[in-house]
């Protein structure tokens, strides 16, 4: 069994979890309450144990670890249909909240929560045989998701040297900020998920939005933006909980999509897009389909497509798809991709029988495009700005975290901008 | 892999797992909780997973801050059982910082005089003594000994293992005839106590102890009349029978 923990960090990273888990449990053909449903098929052929730990017969409670410093999301899965799916012991929340600062969430409070928060994965990790990695969703623009999932990502990577660390991390929009320290949260945070990630996929609220807004025909809501991530991170993992003639795992995806150290800022791509209630509306085509996994406005990143190349890519298609149209088409969207002139070969690929709930077929991309620089240069950009004022720094210094180290963190991810153009 | 430590880990997990959840929904059962972590703590330790000790041990200190009414004694309690557990760690600087915690709120909270103190002066002193800061150790002994004096009595298996420790910190700063001093103190204390509530090993150390001062004295005499009774000491516990090489080494002074 190859088991993935999914730990789930901030407001954000609870509101995907509410999503995420509704999804998966509906793929795996599971109740709410973590019962099989009955007559259903997929348990025969499903891999339940990677992401569900089983109780006893006929209950399931997925691996997950769920931790807020304010009640509020949590709470409110508990309070909704799901409430009997989570192990209680898996949850960590606490009181004062990190009041939208890295340096709280990091330092002040992080500080005192953090050994419970690793021992409660410490003890979901003993409950499996052979875990492959981590999942972290989070924001890092926040004060949780970011502060507190940096330290969460150190701790891992000590602690686990060897598992794969994958983050799904959401990035402040370009236009649309919710606070106006963001870009220190983001800064602070990128140099983390740098030093100890082996993968992150960026999401950006406003490319979600446009996503979901060109969709649908009324304007989205965070609900529909959310189910878009989940339907990412459910396919990322699909390969390995259901059979398919090409199966992929984490090691695989970072191996392929890793060219160098460093380099492992991931944007994603999920088609046919619909939103909740919408699928399986229409039945698309195969070339449809590839044509529309690979569009560039089907991104998830705001990334600048036309200075930057492809470094790698890797498509997953998922339901009712041959494997000799796949190739046939693969290898003309290949043609069509501008890839880095050192990166001769093709997409990795990757199959599994089973669709998501309600589509007939569906296609995942992951690419790892210089253009991601963009994304990074603004953040500094912004940065900068605020940071050579000195402004709202003193909640940080107050908070532990020096202009040093503020400093530093810019820096280090202004180098991995710089790698990102040069390896143009 | 002790398959016993390994079922009482899994079992004592468990219980740990039950007090999460317990306390999870009501504030008030979160004592249990940290009892329960303490043990399993405890048990990593013995394992010799330092890092997961630590961390059990890290969230029983907040856990138990968090509590209504913070039992002072409690906290103490569990900045100690961190301080040993760096101390065994290795980590000599992190140790001494937590003892040092542990002193000062077991100060502010008005208990100086109780054992516990004394038990982590012992063990500060005996951190500054592997720091070769030996002026400090001895000032740390001195307190646990009149601390232990004053609640036990002067005929206790304590006090004698702090005259014991101060024996040996004046052998290793060459003051042989302090060091006899003590080692005497602490022999005619377990002679005393013999047969009751002491160790035969510490009785056996004490007479190794005194053999090295008495050698280091140049009272050869005395020292193989030590190490012999020491070696009989030895032999008399039951299935303790040491080879002969193993008996040389008893030579070597050792703290305990």
């Amino acid at each position: 069994m190859r088991e993935i923990l999914s730990i789930h960090v901030g407001q954000c990273g609870n509101q995907i979890a509410d999503r995420f888990w509704r999804l998966v449990l509906n793929e795996h053909g599971l109740t709410e309450a973590g019962i099989p449903k009955e007559g259903s098929k997929a348990d025969a052929n499903a891999n339940m144990e990677v992401f569900f730990h089983r109780i006893r017969d006929e209950k399931y409670t997925p691996r997950a670890v769920l931790v807020d410093l304010e009640p509020g999301v949590i709470a409110r899965i508990e309070g909704g249909d799901m409430a009997q799916l989570f192990d209680e012991s898996c949850i960590v929340r606490k009181i004062p909240g990190a009041a939208n600062n890295w340096a709280r969430g990091y330092n002040v409070e992080g500080e005192r929560v953090i050994d419970q928060i690793m021992n409660v994965i410490d003890a979901a990790v003993e409950k499996t045989k052979s875990l492959q990695g981590f999942l972290m969703t989070h924001s890092i623009g926040g004060g949780s998701g970011s502060g507190l999932g940096s330290l969460i990502l150190e701790r891992l990577r000590v602690a686990y040297p060897k598992k794969r660390i994958f983050t799904f991390s959401v990035a402040p929009s370009p236009l649309i900020s919710d606070s106006a320290v963001e870009p220190y949260n983001a800064i602070l945070t990128l140099q983390r998920i740098l030093d100890n990630a082996d993968s992150a996929v960026i999401l950006d609220n406003e490319a979600l939005f446009r996503i979901a807004k060109s969709k649908l025909n009324r304007s989205p809501n965070y609900m529909d933006l959310n189910h878009i991530i989940a339907l990412i991170m459910s396919s990322v993992t699909a390969s390995l909980r259901f059979p398919g003639k090409l199966n992929t795992d984490l090691g695989e995806f970072v191996t392929n999509l890793v060219p160098f150290p460093g380099n492992h800022f991931l944007t994603a791509s999920f088609a046919p897009m619909r939103t909740l209630g919408q699928e399986g509306q229409v039945r698309i085509n195969f070339p449809d389909l590839a044509r529309e996994t690979f569009s560039e406005d089907n991104f998830t990143a705001a990334i600048d497509w036309q200075t930057g190349v492809y470094l790698s890519a890797c498509a997953l298609f998922r339901g009712d798809v041959r494997a000799k149209e796949v190739e046939e088409n693969m290898a003309a969207i290949r043609k069509e991709l501008n890839f880095a002139s050192y990166v001769p070969t093709g997409v990795k690929l990757g199959y599994a029988d089973t669709a998501p709930d309600g589509f007939a077929s569906s296609g995942l991309a992951l690419v790892n495009h210089t253009g991601i620089a963009a994304v990074f240069e603004r953040m500094i950009g912004q940065f900068d700005i605020m940071f050579d004022n000195h402004a709202y720094t003193h909640w940080y210094e107050s908070a532990g975290v020096s202009r040093d180290m503020m400093k530093q963190a810019r820096d280090r991810v202004a180098e991995l901008a710089q790698s990102y153009r040069d390896a143009n | 892999m002790d398959t016993h430590l390994e079922r009482q880990i899994t079992s004592a997990s468990r219980s740990v797992e039950e007090a999460r959840r317990a306390a999870y929904h009501d504030g008030s059962r979160v004592g249990a909780l940290v009892e329960q972590i303490s043990v399993l703590a405890d048990l990593r330790q013995k394992e010799g997973d330092f890092r997961k000790a630590e961390g059990l041990y890290r969230e029983a200190l907040f856990r138990a801050q968090e509590l209504r009414n913070v039992d002072p004694e409690l906290i103490v309690g569990i900045y100690s059982l961190l301080a040993h557990l760096y101390d065994r760690w290795g980590k000599n600087d992190k140790a001494c910082e937590f003892y040092q915690q542990a002193l000062d709120i077991s100060e502010a909270n008005g208990l100086e005089a109780s054992d516990k103190v004394a038990t982590i002066k012992n063990n500060l002193a005996m951190i500054h003594k592997q720091l070769r800061d030996f002026t400090q150790a001895e000032q740390y002994y001195q307190d646990a000994l009149e601390c232990f004096q004053r609640v036990d009595g002067e005929e206790s298996s304590r006090v004698a293992s702090v005259y014991n420790n101060l024996g040996v910190l004046y052998y290793q700063l060459m003051d042989v005839e302090r060091s006899q001093e003590m080692h005497e103190k602490a022999l005619r204390i377990r002679q005393g106590l013999r047969g009751d509530s002491t160790d035969p090993s510490d009785l056996s150390q004490t007479y190794i102890n005194l053999g090295a001062v008495y050698k280091a004295a140049g009272d050869f005499k005395q020292a193989e009349a030590c190490v012999d009774e020491a070696k009989r000491i030895r032999a008399n516990v039951n299935g303790y029978r040491p080879r002969p090489r193993r008996a040389a080494s008893l030579l070597v002074d050792r703290t305990f």
